[in-house]
């Protein structure tokens, strides 16, 4: 009863929290995509330069741990001149991240189909971007659909990581709420259950494109 | 209309085509013969721009062959190639392979692309099957697809490399049934194939190819039946006797 009641105390402060959670996984996961694929086209493309940079990128990023690179974004990049919102700094860092574990996803994609497709393609005409938007993506989905269901919800997980920066997340807003009140037990059941119910879905969506596309 | 000079390619360090001369001529079916290895599918690719040739020059009606330059998309267009394993877009139902070139690349209407598309493919025999994806199709109409492909975009020739070596004996039949009708068509054609008999019926001229050299040349009959050189006589003799 205690916790109830206690839990009715805190949810509205949580609940704002869980409201940032969501808007930072989503900003999160459209950059890290459209980096990733950035990353991902680059090295396809077989073109040496790019190539080089997408692999030096990809590698470089992968071997800093997130916090370091959230720090560093929120702390070390104002000193360039460049100041963003601790918002934008998470959505940034977690982005980047993220986008090389995109990237090899990607790859993967790519690297699993016949390369006479790309010949047929070529073969009647279609100049790279067309044959990529017509006939390698299309196929390469398939094969990249079900893993990125489950980078989704470890993505959603490490938002929690951008607290150190300041956003107003929801782990952060449990810590804060903690710390005032002293009912650890309560407010983290409470943070831990609303982080379950945010990846429920994702979960349910990711063993759906397994299903869908998966076997094969 | 296809005119080869010297061409020469390496892979690394591997002589592939050492000094290819020929020339292929409008409505005119040329087949392709020699030993695996010997560089057809080299020389095919190369007229296709799908490699590039480091001496001589390949050019199509006087524009000159350049995997580099972006004129090889319209080249490719005028030439278009059937491949031994088809590579039919899995995604794409039968009709929407064969319309993916002239609506996506030439930019034709699709109503247009797909009446001329179920045309193509009702000669073909695949009328009923314009709908089907490639996986549900047998190896021979897959390959039939693929030549209504290659059709769809109007070129002056089709180059087709071994395009029965890869299906069953079964349905080789129907597929060189296919060519022949385009050879009668006035289609002009250079064929990479193992079939003799196809090459002897079918075919005006034939090339006998033996380590990246052209050996030896003539019409399909001499050639096949009376050949001048040894080598080809070695080699015709081991395929016959299979
Ligand atoms: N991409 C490549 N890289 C390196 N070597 C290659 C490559 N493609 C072909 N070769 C080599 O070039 C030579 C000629 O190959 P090619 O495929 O043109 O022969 P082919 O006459 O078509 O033979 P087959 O009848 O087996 O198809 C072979 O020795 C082959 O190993
Ligand atoms: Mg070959």
């Amino acid at each position: 009863m205690q916790f109830l009641e206690n839990s009715g105390r805190y949810l509205p402060l949580l609940l704002q929290g869980v409201g940032i959670t969501i808007a930072l996984t989503l900003a999160a996961l459209v950059i890290s995509t459209l980096l990733g694929l950035v990353w991902a086209l680059m090295r396809y493309s077989g073109i040496a330069p790019l190539v080089f940079v997408s692999k030096a990128i990809v590698n470089t990023v992968r071997g800093i741990p997130i916090l370091v690179q959230l720090f560093y974004i929120y702390f070390v990049l104002p000193e360039f001149g460049i100041d963003l919102s601790a918002f934008q700094a998470g959505a940034l860092g977690l982005g980047l991240a993220y986008s090389c574990y995109m990237a090899e996803n990607f790859r993967a994609g790519l690297e699993a189909i016949d390369k006479g497709q790309i010949e047929a393609a070529q073969s009647i005409g279609m100049k790279w971007s067309l044959m990529m938007r017509r006939v390698i993506l299309p196929q390469a989905i398939r094969t990249v659909l079900p893993p990125y269901g489950n980078t989704m919800i470890m993505l959603l997980k490490d938002t929690s990581q951008a607290s150190v920066i300041t956003v107003a997340e929801l782990t952060m807003r449990g810590k804060l709420v903690a710390s005032s009140t002293f009912d650890n037990m309560t407010v983290y059941t409470l943070v831990a259950l609303l982080y379950l119910a945010l990846s429920v879905p994702l979960v349910i969506l990711a063993s759906y494109l397994e299903r869908r596309f998966g076997a094969r | 209309m296809i005119q080869l000079d010297n061409v020469h390619k390496k892979f690394g360090n591997l002589e592939v085509l050492k000094g290819i001369d020929g020339e292929i001529r409008q409505g005119e079916v040329v087949c392709l013969i020699g030993a695996s290895g010997s560089g057809k599918s080299t020389l095919l690719r190369c007229i296709n721009g799908l490699e590039s040739y480091e001496e001589g020059q390949i050019t199509i009606d006087g524009k000159l062959v350049d995997r580099k330059d972006p004129s090889i998309r319209a080249l490719r267009t005028s030439v278009t190639m059937v491949f031994q394993r088809f590579n039919l877009f899995p995604h794409r139902t039968a009709l929407e392979n064969v319309t993916e070139g002239p609506i996506y690349v030439k930019g034709e209407a699709r109503r247009e692309a797909e009446e001329h598309g179920r045309e193509l493919l009702d000669r073909m025999g695949l009328g009923a099957k314009a709908e089907t994806y490639p996986t549900s199709l047998s190896g021979g109409q897959q390959q039939r697809v693929a030549i209504a492909r290659a059709l769809a975009m109007r070129p002056k020739a089709i180059l087709f490399d071994e395009p029965t070596s890869a299906l069953d004996p079964e349905l080789v039949g129907e597929v060189l049934g296919a060519m022949r009708d385009l050879a009668n068509d006035g289609m002009t054609m250079l064929v990479v194939t193992h079939e003799m008999a196809f090459a002897r019926e079918v075919g005006d001229r034939v090339l006998f190819m033996d380590g990246g050299l052209i050996v030896e040349e003539g019409p399909a009959e001499r050639v096949l039946t009376d050949p001048q050189e040894d080598r080809t006589r070695d080699f015709l003799r081991r395929v016959l006797n299979k």
